[in-house]
């Protein structure tokens, strides 16, 4: 056990935690943010993805300390008041359906727009490329990081 | 039917007019001592004094949008302001005792039921505003969470009304609005809980943390009657807080935190031994099946014309097979459970709160009523979550452990310890006469009965074989001479509902075979679809109602939307079509273009579907389950199957079990057909039986290649 301090959402947390408990498990055994969610384990289903500098990280991949003295923004981080252009996008396009994968994808799309603010639909592909949706949103994901990419123009001008 | 008072109560309170009767007049105002009165007239609906309206939803949400659609329902009816609707899940108990959610449509089985409950409380607020104006009631009426007197321009909000409507006597059969003066049924609605789920704030099963609570993971014993032969517990223990907790499955081990129990479970290396001689291997299965197809079985459906047959000139033959599926939905199954010596609660992400209480009831010795399930949200249900294995888990450790206890299965438990999809083997033929025309159909499906309940399959219930080969017996064309069989072949490995369950497979042999028949003919598939709804426009077999007008209205319109017969000059591009009447009640067809890369790789580029669902609720939601039906369709034609080796699942994540991913996501039109049917069916399951079959039809049109088993393996299509 050793004490991890890193900056979840702006705010400063301590845990004391095994080394090598993946931060998935940190974030929602020992901070209760529950967003997060796990879906696989292994780093293929993004269900866990979170932000650090604003690229989409998997973290059941990241054990404890690693994630010492870093800063991350999950689901709850993102707006609570669904205002952010990616959670307008995905209210406006009715995604979501049973929902579980749909914080993973949000924050997925996020990072996407960060490096391609227009992204080709091959782009969109090659972010999405593991995001495992089983319900089948996908064609509704790919018009609300369409819908956000307008949106976010908007606000720029 | 109802046989005693005590049953008529229990129906009652389940709705239909008579609900408002099973709910004492006393508790109209809530539990008596609260400040604030509420008006709850029956279990569904309380009316809140600050203007609120608490709608009970009586299904459980994987997904499938049953919490928007029972709430729309109940909102209109009652004339609610749908800004102002708080919604809360129910429990079983008695006032609930037909919460399970699957099979066939939640939205079909609750519209009346809703809809009267929701009528009564109008209709009791309507009057309450009348008493108080002292007006005729039939000069006021309702509307948005308002009882209006239109001549005086008067308005009461219902909040206001709460106390005097509470005290109303209640309606025997109260109106029900008429379908033209529907404000928020049929309109597109978005998902009710989005919000929650965009900000991460929505609650699913696995999210339940409660005091005291401890983490379990289990290690399942691979067959049953497994024993380890080692284990390392030394080491398992050494890792913090663990305990390992030997039970009727396997070993637990339970820990503080999640991470310590799947770090303990890791560092116990279980060595299960050598598997029984005779465990189960999908291969040798698959000839068994292939076998049995060709047996007699049991007759699901026979119709001879009674002047004897026009004479068959030739016959065409195929075998189709379907495969192993899991269910594999994001969230993995998942329990908490609070076992005391004088009860029990429970939060689970179930489709069947029912039989949970039940099943866990019986399993602690307890009366159903001291054991309290809460349901929540679901990552996904499938099918999966009717079986209540992992709740029974949940308990069973509880029990041991004397705390709560939250079992969590891994990704890879969930693929190998689930129950399946059934493998099913589909015998056909079709014999033509020398006008070519099909005039006898053939369909021998030999699969397993679901091996869930045991105590189900000792007593086997009228129609069951028609139920185990929907899709194949209920076939809507108009063919002369029609037999259809059921063979039923042991199947050792848990198997039971998945989406959409037998009619899948059914369609997949019958729709790709059809369009052998076409193709040897030497007409077009949609054509020959066509000319084969010629007959009478409605047909009852067995207990299902297929309409052929219905059926070829959906077939017209993906014919319209697609421009289907327009030739395509691009190599390997190739169209195909489905269609299919799920149980008898939802009419869905669609067309398929697909292309085939160098490698055999096959990718559907667009799918146009039309659907007849009856009465729609919500549009938007009817959208998005052909959407979600056609991805699922697209990962069970094009994904991976689960195979078994000396009875185990080879398949462990979704590496080794793919499914549809953004890159196989094809364009999607989705056309709702306009209906006369006055009630809603059901579309999460109906919109995925037509999809693979479509598939298998245009890869044979892009390539020559006739696809008969799923799923679609790129190393056979590169084949000579």
């Amino acid at each position: 056990m050793s004490e991890i301090r890193l900056t979840v959402n702006g705010a400063k947390k301590a845990v004391n935690v095994d080394d090598d408990t993946p931060l998935v498990w940190v974030l929602r055994d020992s901070l209760s943010l529950t967003g997060t969610k796990f879906g696989c384990g292994v780093g293929f289903c993004g269900s866990c993805t979170i932000l650090e500098n604003g690229k989409a990280i998997r973290s059941c991949q990241v054990p404890a300390s690693e994630a010492n003295g870093r800063s991350f923004i999950t689901i709850e981080g993102l707006s609570r008041d669904a205002s952010h252009p990616c959670q307008r996008a995905w209210l406006d396009e009715d995604v979501a359906q049973c929902g579980f994968c749909q914080p993973g994808m949000i924050l997925t799309a996020c990072s996407l727009l960060k490096d391609h603010p227009d992204p080709t639909d091959a782009e969109i592909d090659a972010a999405l490329a593991d995001g495992v949706c089983r319900c089948g949103t996908y064609p509704r994901i790919r018009k609300a990081i369409r819908r956000a990419v307008g949106t976010m123009k908007t606000k720029k001008k | 039917m109802i046989t005693s008072r005590r049953a008529f109560l229990k129906t009652a309170a389940l709705g239909g007019a008579s609900l408002v009767i099973a709910f004492d007049n006393k508790r109209l105002l809530g539990a008596g001592k609260e400040a604030t009165p509420q008006f709850k007239p029956n279990g569904w609906i309380s009316v809140n004094a600050d203007g609120t309206v608490t709608l009970t939803i009586g299904k459980s949400e994987m997904g499938q949008g049953i919490r928007t659609s029972l709430a729309m329902i109940l909102a209109d009816e009652l004339d609610a302001d749908w800004s102002r609707i708080k919604l809360v899940q129910a429990s079983p108990g008695p006032d609930f005792i037909q919460l399970d959610t699957g099979a066939v449509s939640s939205v079909a089985s609750s519209w009346t039921m809703l809809r009267h409950a929701a009528a009564a409380a109008r209709h009791m607020l309507i009057s309450a505003g009348a008493a108080r104006w002292k007006v005729d009631r039939a000069t006021c009426s309702a509307a948005n969470g308002e009882v209006i007197h239109s001549s005086s321009k008067r308005r009461l909000k219902y909040g206001a009304l709460v106390a005097d409507a509470a005290k109303l006597p209640l309606p025997e059969d109260p109106p029900l609005k008429n379908s033209n003066d529907f404000r928020i049924i049929g309109k597109p609605t978005k998902c009710i809980d989005g919000r929650e789920i965009v900000t991460g704030a929505a609650r699913y099963g696995i999210d339940t943390k409660i005091p005291g609570m401890l983490y379990a993971s289990i290690e399942r014993a691979p067959w049953r009657g497994a024993v380890p032969r080692r284990s390392q517990d030394a080491m398992a223990l050494a890792v913090p807080s663990v305990r390992l907790i030997p039970c009727s499955i396997g070993i637990a081990v339970v820990a503080d935190t999640t991470w310590a129990a799947l770090k303990g479970r890791t560092a116990l290396a279980v060595d299960w031994g050598d598997p029984p001689k005779d465990a189960f291997e999908s291969e040798g299965h698959f000839k068994r099946l292939a076998q049995s197809a060709e047996q007699k079985g049991i007759i699901t459906r026979k119709e001879d014309p009674p002047g004897g047959n026009s004479p068959t000139v030739r016959t065409i033959y195929a075998t189709y097979f379907y495969p192993f599926y899991a269910h594999a939905p994001l969230e993995t199954m998942n329990c908490v459970a609070d076992v005391r010596d004088d009860r029990c609660i429970i939060w689970a992400p179930t489709q069947a709160p029912n039989a949970l209480q039940e099943e866990v009831a019986r399993f602690l010795s307890m009366p159903p009523e001291k054991v309290e399930v809460n349901v929540t949200l679901m990552g996904g249900g499938f099918g999966r979550r009717l079986a209540v294995d992992y709740a029974l888990e949940a308990v069973e450790i509880s029990r041991i452990a004397k705390a709560p206890v939250q079992v969590l299965w891994t990704r890879a438990d969930d693929m190998r310890f689930g129950h399946f999809q059934a493998a099913s083997a589909h015998r056909l033929s079709a014999g033509l006469n020398s006008k070519d025309a099909v005039v006898s159909w053939r369909h021998t499906k030999a699969g397993s009965p679901h091996n869930l309940n045991p105590a189900e399959l000792a007593k086997p219930r009228e129609g069951l074989h028609q139920d185990l080969s929907r899709g194949a017996y209920d076939i809507p064309y108009v063919i002369p001479s029609i037999e259809t069989q059921y063979v039923t072949v042991d199947l050792p490995i848990r198997h039971g509902p998945w989406r959409s369950s037998f009619a899948a497979s059914s369609v997949f042999a019958r729709e790709a075979f059809l369009d052998e028949v076409a193709r040897i003919r030497g007409i077009d598939p949609l054509t020959l679809r066509l000319e084969m709804l010629q007959g009478p426009d409605t047909v009852k077999i067995a207990t299902l109602n297929v309409d052929r007008r219905r059926l070829r209205r959906v077939l017209e319109v993906v014919r319209d939307k697609s421009g289907w017969g327009e030739t395509t000059s691009e190599a390997r591009h190739g169209r195909g079509l489905a269609c299919n009447v799920y149980n008898g009640e939802t009419h869905l067809a669609c067309v398929v273009d697909v292309a085939e890369d160098d490698a055999g790789k096959v990718r559907v580029q667009r799918v146009v579907a039309a659907v007849d669902c009856g009465l729609v609720i919500n549009p938007a939601g009817v959208e998005e389950q052909v959407e979600g039906g056609i991805l699922w369709g697209i990962s069970s034609a094009l994904g991976g199957e689960i195979t078994f080796v000396k009875g185990m699942a080879q398949q462990s994540s979704y590496a080794d079990y793919r499914v549809a991913l953004m890159r196989d996501t094809p364009a999607i039109e989705v056309h709702i057909v306009p209906s006369e049917e006055k009630q809603p069916f059901g579309i999460t399951e109906a919109a995925v039986p037509p999809i693979a079959p479509a598939i298998a039809n245009a890869i044979c049109a892009a390539t020559g290649k006739r696809i008969r088993r799923l799923p679609i393996r790129s190393e056979e299509l590169t084949k000579a």
